[in-house]
């Protein structure tokens, strides 16, 4: 307040004593322009993005699907192996990379049981610096017999021969089958992932852009659909149609539509009504022009985040369908039948099984944090739902 | 109330009617008839075999017995090459226990361990706590029901030896409950993590209403207020979640059965589908259908029960 007075105290005479003829208004003869912000002015896609870098986790997220999706593009011919190559004389073997291999890990150490200890020094059985131990020494019958530590590759002779996951019971290259695996269940995913989002776009948009009766039947045959169960639909539809990629992708399909088919109609739903749709509609924009240019964008938030996380779970049925008997036929792998004939063997040889487990636990872990992550830099107002 | 149930009932019926349908033509389409694989009968008695069981008579009198046979009789068909000659009705029916009591007692566990940790993240929220949960939360939801049974197995039982290998369904009470301890830890993993993550959210937004303020205001210890207040606000939605998980834990107990050799439903579908008895497949699909078609109509009438909202948009 004391400052105040002082200010008005300290204006000089001669300006608070100026003739009322010198005033005259600053921009009559000027046009007025908005100030232009100094800022970049910043889209829709642009501001999720900015969201999307601060979440860490789905970043991280997003960088390690890159990183599978390129080893499953180039993985396979990385190794002078083929997917269906079959070497009778390597069968299991366990897995051994080049310099690692000097760290202790992945070094195709083997252990095999109950070995007479006398035969260790025999070269014709145990070639020679392939044993890297012994261990549990028993006593049956007067002969020692001892569990020896080999390097499995010296043991077979095949010293300089490197199989980085190993090998499966056929004497196929882990690693070639496992990206080969990733790379069509990958494919099997994104197909049937991406023409549920298109069935259900359309469907969604025609039921809720028209309504009414037509709305109410298309509805009612969503959730008839959506009540039979998923394993049900699944094992039916291969059960008919064989087991090929098609007919794999199409078993994904017959349900996986409805939910983006329902979401998609609650969007028209909700703007249907809004001023600007009817504006569009007096000036005589035709039905297809309303439904894709001016209504269906409002949507593509939730479409790309259902996208991402419906991916994950077609993986995830892919690999149960195997689990159950019904994945493709061999030779072709995928990361389900992998997972399911290394299982026969877990106890034996428990890196048939390690592998493929640890690339789908990785792969789905992935998808679902950045999914996640989407869903809450598309959409602010979801986040912490669920 | 009455008649939207009705309705949901007719709902779940129709159906129930279509699944079968599905599931009788995917079986009658099928190339060859159940008997073209028998060497050792003569064509003389496989056709005698085909007139016991209606195969020889048009697809649409196949398909009235065949209707007749499962709404009338439970005679679902017979089995071919699995049991030959039984009713898979039969087979199915001494099964249900053995899934019923696995899954069962999955969720049962996994409700208060899910419930416990949710709470735990919420009272927690954005401290070291939240943030483990969180990150336990996010990998038991990716992770597959059958990729935890394998480390289990391998861990727990092959290497450490603490629980049998496979499902002991020969011993006393206490070797089965032995054994089935890791099937059942498979397959609450996931449930677990969906209860929990639930009732953070719930919690959460629970904790920051104006009535919690209240009761913090009237003198309770915040403890005092989740329990008695929050606790019971987030406790209602949750049937809405527990009901639906049962059906996912049902599909996870397909394939665990199978790597536990559990004599389950299950292990029955695996089983008979790699030993192509399809009558038998289709007849355990039914079951798996029927649980589903159930679950579905008891989430519907209870939401219908919780907010009744929804049974006046049903009735309009």
């Amino acid at each position: 307040m004391a400052d105040l007075k002082k200010k008005v105290i300290d204006i000089p005479e001669d300006i608070l004593n100026i003739p009322a003829e010198k005033f005259e208004f600053a921009q009559i003869h000027n046009t007025i322009y908005d100030a232009v912000p100094e800022t970049e002015s910043r889209g829709f896609f642009k501001d999720a993005l900015v969201r999307l870098k601060k979440n860490k986790a789905s970043i991280a997220a997003f960088w390690i699907l890159c990183a599978i999706i390129v080893l499953a593009i180039i993985g396979p011919s990385l190794t002078p192996y083929t997917f269906s190559q079959q070497f009778p004389e390597y069968v299991n073997m366990p897995p051994r990379v080049p310099y690692l291999e000097d760290m202790g890990i992945f070094n195709g150490k083997q252990v095999l049981t109950n070995r007479r200890l006398d035969s260790l020094e025999d070269t014709s059985k145990f070639p020679e610096g392939s044993v890297l131990g012994y261990s549990n020494p028993h006593e049956v019958r007067g002969v020692t017999l001892v569990d020896v530590e080999v390097n499995y590759y010296k043991y077979v002779g095949a010293d300089d021969t490197y199989f980085w996951f190993g090998t499966d019971g056929m004497g196929r290259d882990v690693w070639t089958r496992l990206w080969r695996g990733a790379r069509v269940s990958l494919v099997i995913a994104l197909a049937a992932v991406l023409s549920d989002v298109a069935i259900g776009i359309v469907y969604g948009s025609v039921a809720g852009y028209y309504g009414g009766k037509l709305d109410m039947i298309m509805m009612r045959i969503c959730e008839i659909i959506n009540a039979f169960p998923n394993v049900v639909v699944c094992t039916l539809c291969i059960l008919l149609f064989g087991s090929g990629i098609p007919a794999m992708i199409l078993a994904l399909m017959i349900r996986g539509w409805v939910p983006t088919a329902r979401m998609v109609r609650a969007q028209f739903l909700r703007f249907r009504g809004r001023e600007y749709v009817m504006a569009a509609q007096t000036m005589g924009v035709p039905d297809y022009a309303l439904i894709f240019r001016h209504i269906l964008p409002n949507s593509i938030g939730p479409i790309i985040t259902r996208t991402m996380i419906a991916i994950p779970n077609a993986i995830f049925t892919e690999s149960f369908l195997a689990f159950i008997g019904l994945g493709l036929a061999p030779p072709e792998p995928s990361i389900g039948t992998l997972l399911s004939s290394g299982q026969k063997v877990l106890m034996q040889y428990p890196h048939l099984t390690l592998f493929p487990a640890l690339t789908i636990s990785v792969l789905m872990i992935a998808f679902n944090l950045f999914g996640n992550g989407l869903r809450d830099a598309l959409d602010p107002t979801q986040r912490g739902h669920e | 109330m009455t008649k939207y149930v009705i309705k949901r009932v007719g709902m779940m019926f129709l159906t129930l009617f279509i699944i079968i349908t599905i599931g009788f033509f995917v079986l009658r389409l099928m190339p060859g008839s159940p008997y073209s694989d028998e060497v050792n009968l003569t064509p003389e008695a496989i056709a005698a075999l085909e007139a016991k069981q209606h195969l020889d008579k048009p697809l649409i009198v196949q398909y009235a017995y065949f209707m007749k046979g499962v709404f009338l009789e439970n005679n679902w068909g017979v089995s071919i090459t699995m049991r030959p000659g039984m009713n898979c009705f039969d087979i199915i029916k001494e099964r249900i226990p053995t899934t019923l009591a696995l899954n069962v007692l999955a969720l049962l566990i996994s409700i208060p361990l899910g419930i416990i940790a949710g709470t735990v993240a919420a009272v927690f929220k954005t401290k070291m706590p939240d943030y483990v949960i969180s990150l336990l939360v996010v990998i038991c939801i990716s992770v597959p029901s059958f990729v935890f049974a394998s480390l289990l197995q391998y861990f727990l039982a092959g290497i450490n030896g603490w629980f049998p290998l496979i499902y002991n369904s020969t011993g006393n009470v206490q070797e089965r409950l032995t054994s089935m301890v890791l099937p059942i830890l498979a397959l609450s993993f996931s449930p677990i993590a969906t209860v929990c993550r639930y009732l953070r959210g719930e919690l959460i937004e629970t904790m920051s209403s104006e009535y919690m303020l209240l009761a913090r205001t009237k003198g309770l210890k915040n403890y005092q207020a989740i329990v008695r207040h929050a606790f019971r606000n987030s406790m209602v939605p949750l049937a809405n979640v527990i009901i639906p998980m049962f059906t996912r834990i049902m599909g996870g107990s397909m394939v665990v059965e199978g790597l536990f050799s559990v004599p389950g439903i299950g292990g029955i579908m695996v089983d008979s589908i790699t030993a192509r008895d399809y009558t038998l497949t289709i007849a355990a699909l039914m079951f798996y259908s029927f649980i589903s078609v159930a679950t579905i109509l008891l989430v519907d009438i209870s939401y219908g029960i919780i907010d009744p909202r929804i049974r006046l948009e049903a009735k309009n």
